[in-house]
């Protein structure tokens, strides 16, 4: 799933004829000057400033004001571009127009085995949060649309009045049209509202998630898509990514600050396994790792440095299952290069290494692995015999 | 008995490099448990109406390449079953193809990063069609003892260590693909191993989950537990739990959930399969689902390493139950093996091959050439040059850097002697006919022989046999008069004692300044001395002079032609690319360069 932030999702959802505030998104006090001279309703209306970040909690963080004119918007803009939050600098906020109403619904669309799951409520923001019960679901089987009057009556079971639950149903239409067309996997607006004067139902506020595997279908999704991590990468992540992107197969790299136990496993399966044993045996994660799809030697070796330069680590798992087809000699040559590397760099002082691997070419992989013992490593190396996770039990103890 | 893939399944595939490469595989699986290749024909609109070869036992079966699926399956009716390989972006058309052909009753996806609508929109019309579809990114799907569909169990040496050749007691269902080996693995070292091994992918809205597969083993009588291997997010394990605890159930359940790391990452840091991406705490968290799994009665460890001991724990319930009978083990001699590539034969030491071609001066195996052992590297950084490797792989030896001073100059001497001469004259007519470097080159390297440059050889060849032989200028002469005719190495067409070789005079002088023995130089300026006397130009030309040095630092006689023919290429290299560079017209000789001394035109008499 691929988070896409408030503005370029805001633009898919009037693609499909739902009603937004007004918005800009800018990245400097400038460039809201200039619009402010284009854009009447930004002189005219109250308006919202929010940080366009892949930010939580952004209210308790002073990332969001409300009630503003436009002098007031130019000052908060002013006060959160370049705020920072973790690794995260503020570079964009979205301005947008204040919807006045009185009424603040609930809707949404997610993604559900058979297809997707309409909900509806006739609260919204935190209330609904509160009220979950008073949020009615419709399921919709892929390939189909749901009809008005199944909507309606869906509105109507909600609470919704007779004239409002029409309203409602086209609204829910529309949102369903954005997700089935839009290769959405969890659209949520709340609240919507209905806008003082003409009553018209406005998406004030949206969370939306998108199928980064349906890209290729989407040439207007040029928009990027917002770490789905809560934290920016750190140069390290990037490194890794970077090569990621340029190989057959993949390596993938995370740190985790303040743990003694390093990752260096293959196979998104395996991985994720000896990340549970770690945690099950008390260990402290230093990261997560993976390496599969028979990588070149010299990615794993980039990797392999990333994991040795963790600072303050006690054991490495070399940890993974019997290969398909990952070629375990000619990747294991990466990591004993990776090893040699950050054993010259004084790297790697007091850290215990442990090895348990299977697949092609597995004895000559694990042979090459003892080998590192005679150079001076502290290294344990474990064949298709000693169960997968055995080593993390040995590594921490628990097993002798 | 096995579930979804069995004796008779027979197979189409959909897809170019990959689909082969798994139609290898499991050729590779037919074989070992003795049934014919299981692929009938591949679907792959570019390579349509070809075939592709699939190597079976010791031999090749040829396997057809269609445009579509119906023309698969009429030509194959016995097809029932289809293995897509086609890219993310056209694999949901290929999947529904397959599912609306008649004949095909099970389509399983390989493809990885399949839009979930797609996979979704193919699971359900799989459900209304009363077939099966399995995937996308899935592994494959295996049966021990009969059927492979896909790369799932790896190499062939593995699906013997995991006794894949025959059944097992237990089922197998995993997301994860690189964990498929270690479980087959893990039951067959801690059991009797598999019936069926199913990858159903790791994506987050699989096409068939795990309840429809658990029903499917409950009814399979050999089947007698069935493993799986979940992981966090979606809420497959939860309805297989929910499956399991609904009523009595014949199969034993075992399973193992990953994601717990993720309770106690920093919040919003989640890792692993695109299925694995929702749910922390609460339903999808692998919490959540182990304990729906413990509460319905499966056994689920704690760790995937103590899963092994679990399911022995399970076989030996079922071995004391009497359920299941020990199977006898086969001797290591009796176990399958696949009939080695020449390559594995002889790094074995099992086959002997005579070899077609023999070299002794260079080797090119390692990550660089060798020649005659040094390696080019070493050489260069050792302070060696480009005649050193001319001695090396002309005559096996390291010459002197004086040796090699003298190759140098000989070379730069007859790198090239102007347009006008036949090798530089056939390059360039080439070259403005607009033929390309290495064919044009070669018109004027064609040029070099008795009369062009190619002298080399035969005048060291003469040379050396007189002084070999001690002869006299005047034996050598008479002899030469006799046997052989003009003294090769003597005689210029334009230079002569009055107009002198500047290039002789210069090597000559060079060589004899050294005061190294030269004593077939000094032999071949004795015999100038006489047959310039006779006649003007029977002077030694550079041929002969090159001839006679390089026999004099010891090159074989049958290497000595090499030397004009590499430093003259240079030269007609130089003017196929001058001509290029001109972008020089095609040209043809003029008339009048021509003397035209056939008949006059006369009238052609009668065919008789």
């Amino acid at each position: 799933m691929a988070k896409v932030l408030e503005g370029p999702g805001m633009g898919l959802m009037k693609k499909w004829g739902i009603a937004v505030p007004h918005y800009v998104v800018v990245s400097s006090v400038e460039e809201l000057t200039k619009l402010s001279d284009a854009q009447t309703w930004l002189r005219d209306s109250k308006l919202v400033a929010k940080a366009h970040e892949a930010l939580g909690s952004r209210l308790k963080l002073g990332l969001v004001k409300v009630g503003l004119d436009l002098a007031g918007a130019t000052a908060a803009i002013r006060e959160m571009l370049g705020r920072e939050v973790g690794s995260i600098t503020v570079s964009q906020v979205i301005v947008s127009e204040m919807i006045p109403h009185k009424d603040e619904y609930y809707a949404a669309v997610k993604s559900a085995r058979e297809g997707a799951e309409i909900l509806v409520a006739n609260c919204g923001g935190v209330e609904v949060e509160a009220n979950w019960d008073r949020v009615k679901k419709l399921k919709v089987e892929v390939g189909h649309t749901p009809a008005p009057d199944t909507l309606e009556q869906l509105a109507r079971e909600a609470g919704f009045s007779k004239a409002m639950a029409t309203k409602v149903a086209a609204f829910l239409g529309r949102l369903f049209a954005c997700f089935d067309n839009e290769d959405a996997q969890y659209l949520e607006v709340n609240p919507v509202v209905a806008r003082e004067g003409d009553g018209e139902l406005v998406a004030v506020d949206a969370v939306t998630l998108l199928d980064a595997d349906a890209r290729f279908r989407h040439p207007d999704w040029t928009f990027q898509f917002a770490a789905e991590f809560g934290r920016a990468y750190t140069k390290n992540e990037l490194d890794v990514m970077a090569v990621d992107a340029k190989i057959k197969g993949s390596v993938k790299f995370i740190e985790i600050p303040g743990g003694d136990t390093a990752m260096l496993p293959a196979g998104g399966g395996a991985s994720v396994y000896y990340s549970d044993a770690v945690v099950a045996r008390g260990g402290k994660l230093a990261n997560y790792a993976e390496y599969s799809g028979d990588p070149p030697d010299w990615a794993v070796e980039v990797l392999t440095e990333k994991v040795c330069s963790l600072p303050g680590i006690k054991n490495i798992i070399v940890g993974g299952a019997i290969a398909n087809f990952t070629d375990v000699k000619k990747t294991f040559g990466g990591i004993i290069a990776g090893f040699r590397k950050a054993k010259a760099e004084g790297k790697l002082a007091g850290a215990k290494i442990w090895v348990r691997r299977g697949g092609p070419r597995e004895q000559e992989g694990l042979e090459a692995m003892r080998a590192l013992r005679g150079e001076g490593f502290d290294i344990q190396v474990f064949d298709r015999h000693t169960p997968l996770t055995d080593i993390v039990d040995m590594a921490l103890q628990k097993k002798s | 008995m096995s579930v979804v893939a069995n004796k008779d399944t027979q197979v189409l595939i959909q897809g170019g490099a990959a689909g082969l490469n798994a139609a290898r595989r499991m050729a590779e699986f037919c074989y070992m448990v003795k049934r014919p290749l299981n692929v009938d024909a591949f679907v792959y609109p570019p390579d349509a109406g070809k075939t592709n070869e699939v190597p079976y036992g010791s031999g090749l079966v040829t396997i057809p390449v269609y445009k579509n699926v119906a023309e698969a399956t009429v030509n194959h009716p016995q097809i029932n079953t289809s293995l897509v390989y086609i890219g993310a972006d056209r694999a949901a058309a290929a999947g529904i193809e397959a599912l609306n052909d008649p004949r095909i009753q099970v389509v399983s996806m390989i493809t990885e990063g399949v839009p979930e609508r797609d996979a979704k929109y193919l699971g359900r019309h799989a459900i209304k069609l009363g077939k099966i579809f399995n995937g996308p990114s899935s592994i494959g799907i295996i049966s021990a003892g009969q059927c492979r569909l896909g790369v799932i169990g790896g190499a062939f040496d593995n699906l013997v260590a995991c006794k894949l050749y025959r059944e097992g007691s237990f089922g197998v269902i995993t997301k994860s693909g690189g964990l498929s080996n270690e479980i087959i693995w893990i039951c067959s070292q801690f059991a009797d191993g598999v019936t069926t091994a199913i990858g159903i992918g790791g994506d987050a809205h699989p096409g068939t989950d795990y309840v429809t597969y658990l029903e499917k083993f409950e009814q399979d009588p050999q089947t007698k537990a069935v493993v799986i291997v979940g992981e966090m997010g979606g809420d497959l394990e939860e309805r297989a739990a929910e499956w399991y605890g609904a009523a009595k159930r014949r199969i034993k359940l075992l399973a193992v959930v990953s994601g717990f790391c993720q309770e106690s990452l920093p919040k919003g840091m989640k890792f692993g399969h695109a299925g694995a991406k929702e749910g922390l705490k609460g339903e999808g968290s692998a919490r959540s689902k182990s304990d729906a799994l413990k509460k319905a009665g499966a056994l689920v460890p704690d760790t995937f390493g103590a899963l092994g001991p679990a399911i022995k724990q399970v076989y030996d319930e079922l071995l004391t139950s009497g359920r299941v009978r020990p199977v006898p083990e086969l001797s290591s001699a009796d176990l399958p093996k696949l009939p080695k590539s020449v390559e594995d034969g002889m790094k074995a030491g099992d086959v002997l091959v005579a070899p077609l071609v023999k070299t002794t001066i260079s080797d090119d195996r390692g990550d660089e050439p060798l020649y005659d052992g040094y390696a080019a590297s070493e050489l260069i950084n050792k302070g060696y040059e480009i005649p050193h490797v001319i001695a090396l792989l002309w005559d096996k030896r390291l010459i002197t850097k004086q040796e090699a001073e003298i190759i140098k100059r000989i070379m730069m001497l007859s790198a090239d002697h102007g347009p006008c001469v036949s090798g530089a004259l056939a390059t360039i007519i080439a070259a403005c006919a607009g033929i390309g470097m290495s064919q044009a080159v070669a018109a004027g390297l064609i040029m070099i022989g008795p009369r062009f440059g190619g002298a080399v050889t035969d005048a060291g060849r003469y040379f050396k046999h007189a002084v070999d032989t001690q002869m006299t200028v005047d034996d050598f002469l008479s002899y030469m008069k006799k046997e052989v005719g003009p003294v090769p190495g003597i005689g210029h067409r334009v230079k002569s004692l009055r107009n002198p070789d500047k290039r002789v005079k210069e090597l000559v002088s060079y060589v004899k300044g050294l005061g190294i023995p030269t004593p077939h130089l000094d032999f071949a300026l004795a015999v100038e001395k006489v047959t310039s006397v006779k006649k003007d130009n029977l002077i030694l030309n550079v041929d002969g002079t090159m001839a006679a040095v390089l026999v004099d630092i010891g090159f074989p006689v049958e290497s000595l032609n090499g030397f004009f023919i590499l430093s003259r290429t240079i030269g007609l290299i130089g003017h196929w690319v001058d001509q290029k560079r001109q972008e020089s017209r095609l040209i043809r000789l003029f008339d009048y360069l021509v003397s035209y001394a056939a008949p006059k035109r006369r009238e052609v008499p009668p065919l008789k």
